[in-house]
């Protein structure tokens, strides 16, 4: 959407609020391509290499597009994502002794449940959504290790049959073409759904009224509870996605499948251009803000810097990208970043 | 008269503190000698190995160099602090075995964590302390150092007659096992090494060399890749390393790195690096190995990896998106994913590293000094490399 | 005396829960917990959480401001591994100061870019600590770092003796440190003016308060508060090891929010934040002395996380009807400009 407020931002700032994220991508592209010119990296510029980047950012950009729904409704993130990537993990390993499609169907239910309750108590009981989220981490976890008492479980060792377990782990791994894994495709049909979602239908504008101006839409007769809990349920079911294919690809139910998700989704997203404050932002922007994070990883690896120091960068990146955002917005009249 | 018997009772006062064999009652000789007679040599772990089986490897220790640091870090002497630590050290202010049996004792077993890794160390060792009928207690402080140290002052409050401590760092280890030593109480720690100085402290220390595990894994690495690659002048190779922080950090790529430098000079180290922010995940993984294939395409030869199962998972699926299936792969072992992966013919070798065998190993130790064996300072778990030819055997995975 | 009704009751519940639940607590573990209740084991639960009391001091802080600070777990370590790695150049004295500075720094920049470049302190803060995780890997090559010198273990023995009965020095620090803030949060008026700065921002600047002063000076104490903690505990224990404060992060939020300190804002106290941290750890030494495992202390501190959050939530559901507005700052802004205008 053109703004017609712009009022005279700095060249970088105007660039960032017009260009979004692919400016930044383009500009990250441009930097690759001309190291490559120059000959200090090589493969930079080739079809293998841009497949590689998605297929890494394919997982986050999955839990990413689903939370992208949380943060536009204005209530931050949800930080009940790792484990509920872990224990639909878990419970899809159990049951596939019944088979492969009830046992996704049953973990997909089982994050359509924390989904709602999450949903719930925010939506309707305005708790503090990373407070909650982050306490229902904890008891999922606790659940997690209570049932299982910590041991991780194995596919093809719980008496299922071998074609479930093949199926199973076909979830990560089945290739179309021999080129673009179906993570990548799960995501690409998620980012057109979502941004269809959010921009064509009803629910989209409701969402956004939501989190411009919670009182607003309250007052406008929407049902924001409703329309909260929607944003819950699409997050948690994005993860339990997720959690089904990181579970695929680590042939292990585990405890741990999931961790770092919550943040590394919240970084993709604010890197997107969707901001805390909510209301603000597009689902294909949180595409390019996960493509952002693997380009400026495969960059640097590419340059030979280590992955300590790319820590350090990465960060610093984060903090100036946001920054930059925050100020083009401000300096365009809407001071709520 | 009364003054004889006041001698008499002096010198066997003296005779009872002097002469510690002596102040054995009949009831601790028995239960010495019934001790002795328990044997654990037949007791095995779930995947049909035998449970005991210390290491038959007899390099000689060499001696310290002045100043490791100073040497290159492809000199195995610059790792010798790490590598031979608990060879030479200086025992302090150690207790005395009582030589009064196993049977019967009382023992605190302190891990470093949940996992299943330790779940099955933990039931290797309850095999052992059964049959030596011992008390058993196990503390897990989930990987919080803070909290070991906790559990430390609680274990040393319930005066055991032995102590033994996975270290959850190395260097963290040499407070720990002071403030043990100060209280009196025997300890033994294992699996993890520590510093050096902790082990001046500790009856001795079990465990995997991790080092030297490595330097074996190496050798069959370096030669299957010479096979693959005959008359190769250079095998660059790549190294996805273990998570910042302990030993395993640097005996799973600098072990490799400095036995590989005058056994295979060939080889040649293109990249080392952990994964961050999470080292053991399989995507992080991949795509830090897809980034080393698009730099150095056909030149890397061969890859190290400080674990067998979600980074192995994450390299063989770097591997097959670019469609090569010459690149050697070595990881430490092993789980059941990394089996799986070189029954497959994937990975071609792994380590076999006894979680099992690694907590026994440990109550053995302690049973033997309560029995008043002489212990050696060190005691390393056996060594072995899993390749195709013999993965069946290690199946029921122990986790 | 006014008479107590059901009402005022519940207030009293709600005004002093955490201190009851710590009442609970300690007199369920004192009665069935085999060793609970004895000078030594209430010691070591006192030792053990004293890091995490002091880094609760400034993150209480934040919090009553109404904002996150993430980074507390990563400038744990980095003080932590600072105060022992620059030992053998700087000394003791040179490298402890360095690391409470630079726990310092890292509050500036984080308050800085909250206050001034307006960036939400959840997104600031998320990449200070990326940016310091990196530093820490990089400064430490990989390795925790220890000091076995004659000197570092006479600190150690020092900062873990008793005292006198329950109390180390290193327990002694803490806790003055703990009620030293409490005292100036409560007493002092640039103390009290953190909580309106939480409770309503705007209200707060229009009566004339430099909120964005504030704003940093909330990072700073929590950069420094995360500071102090990783370097006495360093110091007692002789080793920074790379994942020092991995766990404060979840442990003080947790901490914070059963305290009583709400995230919105405004609201809370330190001594509440350590006395929860208490609480909680008598619990997990209690599962622990039950023989039970760790996946019930987790789950147990789950579950009260989230009957904390759900009651609050459930709470001011019920009760609030003015958004963003707290009656009790209200009043206490009001009387201030009464004050001045009789002056």
């Amino acid at each position: 959407m053109a703004d017609d407020r712009s009022l005279g931002s700095s060249s970088v700032g105007r660039l960032v609020s017009a260009a979004g994220v692919y400016g930044i991508a383009a500009l990250f592209l441009a930097v690759g391509a001309l190291l490559q010119a120059t000959g200090i990296i090589r493969g930079f510029l080739t079809i293998q290499n841009m497949l590689n980047i998605v297929d890494a950012a394919a997982l986050v950009g999955i839990v990413a597009v689903g939370m992208a729904f949380v943060t536009y409704s204005g209530h931050f993130a949800d930080m009940s994502v790792p484990t509920t990537m872990g224990f639909t993990g878990y419970v899809c390993i159990e049951l596939l002794r019944y088979g492969f499609i009830p046992a996704v169907i049953v973990a997909l239910a089982i994050g359509l449940l924390i989904g709602l309750m999450n949903g719930f108590v925010v939506g309707k009981l305005k708790a503090n959504p990373i407070i909650w989220t982050l306490a229902v981490n904890y008891v999922t976890m606790g659940v997690i290790r209570l049932i299982w008492v910590n041991k991780q479980i194995y596919p093809d060792m719980r008496g299922s049959g071998q074609k479930a377990v093949e199926l199973f782990d076909n979830i990560y791994r089945l290739r179309f073409f021999n080129l673009i894994g179906l993570p990548v495709v799960m995501l690409l049909v998620l980012v057109v759904a979502g941004q269809f979602v959010m921009t064509k239908t009803s629910f989209g504008v409701k969402l956004k009224l939501t989190g411009s101006s919670l009182r607003a839409a309250k007052f406008s007769g929407i049902s924001v509870e409703r329309v909260i809990t929607t944003a819950f349920v699409l997050t948690a079911l994005t993860a339990t996605i997720a959690g089904l294919a990181v579970t695929s690809l680590s042939r292990v139910g585990a405890w741990y499948n999931g961790a770092g998700y919550d943040f590394k989704a919240v970084t993709a997203i604010v890197i997107g251009g969707m901001t805390l404050a909510g209301g603000r932002g597009s689902i294909l922007g949180v595409l390019g803000g996960s493509l952002i994070i693997g380009l400026l990883n495969n960059v640097l690896t590419l340059l030979g810097v280590g992955t300590f120091s790319q820590d350090m960068i990465r960060g610093a990146i984060f903090i100036v990208v946001v920054g930059i955002n925050a100020k083009s917005l401000r300096s365009l009249g809407r001071d709520d970043a | 008269m009364k003054r004889a018997a006041i001698l008499a009772v002096a010198l066997a006062l003296v005779a009872l503190v002097a002469m510690p064999g002596f102040s054995q009652t009949a009831a601790q000789k028995a239960n010495l000698a019934a001790s002795l007679k328990v044997d654990t040599s037949v007791l095995k772990s779930a995947d049909n190995q035998l449970l005991l089986a210390p290491s038959t490897d007899n390099r000689k220790v060499p001696t310290r160099p002045a100043d490791p640091s100073a040497l290159p870090e492809t000199d195995p002497l610059h790792w010798y602090d790490m590598e031979w630590a608990g060879w030479n050290v200086t025992p302090t202010n150690l207790p005395k075995s009582p030589a009064d049996g196993a049977i019967g004792k009382k023992i605190i077993f302190i891990v470093h964590g949940s996992h299943p890794w330790t779940t099955a160390c933990t039931s290797g060792a309850k095999k052992v302390a059964d049959a030596y009928k011992m008390s058993f207690k196990v503390l897990d402080p989930n990987w919080v150092k803070d909290v070991q140290d906790q559990m430390i002052d609680q274990a040393i409050n319930e005066k055991p007659d032995m102590i033994l401590l996975i270290p959850l760092d190395a260097k963290g280890a040499v407070q720990q096992a002071r403030k043990i030593n100060q209280a009196g109480i025997p300890l033994h720690m294992f699996n993890t090494l520590p510093d050096a100085a902790a082990l001046n402290y500790s009856l001795g220390w079990t465990g995997p060399d991790d080092f030297g595990q490595f330097r074996l894994l190496a050798k069959a690495w370096a030669d299957q890749m010479r096979k693959q690659n005959p008359g190769a002048k250079t095998l660059g190779v790549a190294y996805v390393q273990h998570a910042p922080g302990g030993s395993p950090y640097f005996a799973r790529s600098f072990g490799p790195i400095s036995e590989l430098a005058t056994y295979a000079p060939e080889v040649k180290t293109l990249e080392k690096a952990s994964p961050t922010p999470a080292t053991f995940d399989a995507n992080t993984t991949m795509q830090l190995v897809s980034d080393w294939l698009t730099k150095y395409g056909k030149d890397l030869k061969g890859i190290c990896a400080s674990d067998d199962s979600a980074q192995s998972l994450g390299i063989f699926q770097a591997l097959e998106k670019a469609g090569r299936t010459d690149v050697v792969v070595v990881a430490a072992g092993n789980s059941k994913q990394g089996m799986d992966l070189v029954k497959e013919g994937k990975l071609f070798g792994i380590t076999y590293q006894t979680a099992e065998g690694d907590g026994a190993l440990a109550v053995k130790y302690a049973a033997d000094w309560f029995n008043g064996k002489a212990m050696p300072l060190r005691q390393n778990l056996a060594q072995h490399i899993i390749t195709k030819a013999d993965v069946d055997k290690f199946y029921p995975p122990q986790w | 005396m006014r008479k107590l009704g059901k009402n005022s009751l519940l207030a009293f519940g709600d005004k002093y829960r955490i201190y009851i639940l710590f009442a609970l607590v300690f007199a369920f573990m004192s009665l069935f917990a085999p060793r609970f209740f004895n000078v030594f084991n209430i010691t070591s639960i006192l030792k053990v959480i004293s890091m995490n009391a002091c880094v609760a001091i400034g993150f209480t802080v934040v919090m009553i401001c109404g904002q996150l600070d993430l980074s507390i777990g990563t400038v744990i370590t980095f003080a932590g591994v600072l105060a022992l790695g620059l030992k053998p150049a700087l000394g003791y004295a040179g490298s402890i100061a360095v690391a409470v500075v630079a726990g310092g720094l890292v509050g500036v920049l984080n308050g800085l870019l909250v206050a001034k470049a307006k960036i939400n302190s959840f997104i600031v803060t998320l990449g200070t600590m990326t940016v310091l995780q990196g530093a820490i890997y990089q400064f430490s090559g990989g390795n925790s770092i220890s000091v076995s010198t004659p000197d570092a273990f006479v600190i150690s023995d020092f900062l873990g003796k008793s005292l006198l009965p329950l109390l180390t020095p290193r327990i002694l620090i803490s806790l003055v440190l703990v009620l030293a803030m409490e005292a100036y949060l409560r007493r002092t008026r640039s103390g009290r003016n953190f909580y309106l700065v939480g409770g309503n921002r705007n209200t707060a600047w229009l009566a004339g308060i430099p909120t964005d002063k504030y704003t940093v000076a909330a990072f700073v104490l929590s950069g420094v508060g995360a500071a102090i903690g990783g370097v006495l505990s360093v110091l007692e224990s002789t080793a920074a090891t790379l994942k020092l404060g991995e766990n404060s992060l979840m442990y003080v939020i947790s901490a914070t929010i059963i305290g009583g300190t709400a995230m919105s804002g405004g609201k809370g106290g330190v001594l509440r934040s350590v006395v929860a941290i208490f609480t909680l750890e008598m619990l997990y030494t209690g599962v622990i002395l039950f023989g039970l495992g760790n996946e019930v202390k987790i789950f147990i501190a789950g579950l009260i996380l989230a009957y904390v959050v759900l009651y609050e939530a459930y709470a001011t559901y019920k009760h609030e009807n003015d958004l963003g507005r707290r009656p009790e700052l209200m009043k206490e802004l009001e009387a201030r400009r009464m004050a001045k205008e009789k002056a």
